[in-house]
Parts: structure tokens; sequence; C-alpha cells
């Protein structure tokens, strides 16, 4: 329980947050922001080919919806 | 597995790029975190011009840069097929030659911005492209690139 000369604690609104987060990023050189930026983990099936090619972008995303698990998000639905 | 992209990388890409004359642009969530946006992606997207020249110029800068690349697979390259995913080399890199939501490279090329010579697809490109792919990686990410959008817009007219 809050004293009452205490303000009460709410949720921040989330956008509040990413703006803190946009100006920490702008305090950061390049470098170091893609150290965090970029990561690798495996992604099964997408991974396990050294090479595709797909003649259309409708050929790729069929290909995605068909083919990997879908909680990698690629497809239109979970 | 591959290594992480980083800063060197990135660097190395823009360098053998410019050097062959390939023209190119990174697009997707990797082109926005270059652009200051700060978030994390497992993907390096790469927007080339699907000129035959370009495309061959391409093919002889992935070489330069340790991609193994088979006849065929340079020839498929070389073809500007739509979309050509490349692992097994230095670092994972997708090839969108018609990437979602973007008319043309002469389009993007004109809006696109230069960060520490890597050429990268203006954000209005970026979510465009992520709004016409609509995948569910996309959706989750639109809301915080539009806010990242509306901050650098703000700070730019202050």
């Amino acid at each position: 329980m809050p004293r009452r000369d205490e303000p009460a604690l709410t949720e921040e609104d989330p956008a509040a947050e990413w703006v803190r987060d946009f100006e920490a990023a702008a305090r950061r050189p390049l470098e170091e922001r893609m150290r965090y930026a970029f990561i690798h983990t495996y992604k099964p099936v997408l991974d396990d080919a050294r090479f595709r090619a797909f003649d259309t972008m409708a050929d790729y995303r069929r290909w995605c919806e068909e083919s990997l698990p879908g909680w990698l998000g690629y497809g239109r639905d979970l | 597995m591959a290594a992480t992209f980083d800063y060197r990388q990135a660097r190395e890409l823009a360098d053998a790029f410019e050097k062959r004359g390939v023209r190119y642009l990174f697009l997707g969530k990797g082109g926005a975190i270059l652009l200051g946006f700060p978030d994390t992606t497992q993907d390096v997207d790469v927007f080339p011009a699907k000129t035959p020249d370009n495309c061959r110029a391409l093919v002889d800068a992935l070489k330069h840069l340790g991609f193994s690349l088979s006849s065929g697979e340079e020839a498929e390259v070389a073809r500007g097929k739509d979309f050509v995913q490349l692992r097994g080399g230095p670092f994972d890199v997708d090839l969108v030659f018609a990437p979602d939501g973007i008319e043309s490279f002469e389009e993007a090329a004109r809006r696109a911005q230069v960060v520490a010579g890597m050429r990268v697809c203006h954000l209005d490109d970026i979510i465009r492209s992520k709004e016409a792919s609509n995948r569910v990686k996309d959706r989750e990410t639109l809301p915080r690139l539009r806010a990242f959008r509306d901050w650098l817009s703000r700070r730019s007219s202050d």
C-alpha cells in the first residue's frame, strides 16, 4: 500500500520504455549496437541447407508456410 | 554454424560490393538496426539490383567474401532469382531481389541512406516491406519500428 505522499505505482506506457531504448541506443556507437543486435541460433529446416533459391517471392513465402515450423514466425499464421 | 554477423563483416561486405560496383541495400530488421533501431535479429537481408551486370558482380563479391558457390548456384544468383538464401559462408545472408512492398530498386536506392559506408533502405521502405510481407515476425516488430520512425522524425525536427 503506497503512503499518501507517494505516487501510486502504475503500469508504464510501453511506448515510453521504447523511447528510452531509442535514446540509449543513439548514444552507443554502431559497432557496439551491432554486437548485441545480430544473434545467431540454429533455426530448424531453415538452416539445414547451405543454399536455396526461389524463382518468385510467392514461391518462397509458400515454402516458408509449408516447410518451416510455425513458431519461427516466417509464416502468416502461427 | 556461421559466425554471427558483426560490424567488421558488414564493412567487409560493403567494401567488397563497392569495389565491384554492386548496387545493393541492406533491408529488413538488420537494415533498421544499422539505422539505429535497438532490437535483435538473426537475419541479414540484402536487396541487390536485379540487372545482369549487377548479379555477375554480386557473385564475384560473394566469392571474395568467402561464400562457396557451385557453378549451378552461381548461375542462380547471376539470374537474379527473387530470393536466394545463403548458408555456410562467413555469415548467413538472404539475397532478396524482389522484396515485398518495394516497387523497384531504383526507387529504394533514391531514398536510401549510407551508414558508415553501408547502403541501407530508408526506414519507410523497411516498414512498407514488413507490412506487405505480413508474417508473424513482421507483425510483432512493426509497432516498435513505427514508434522508432516517429521518434527519429521528432528528433530531427527538434
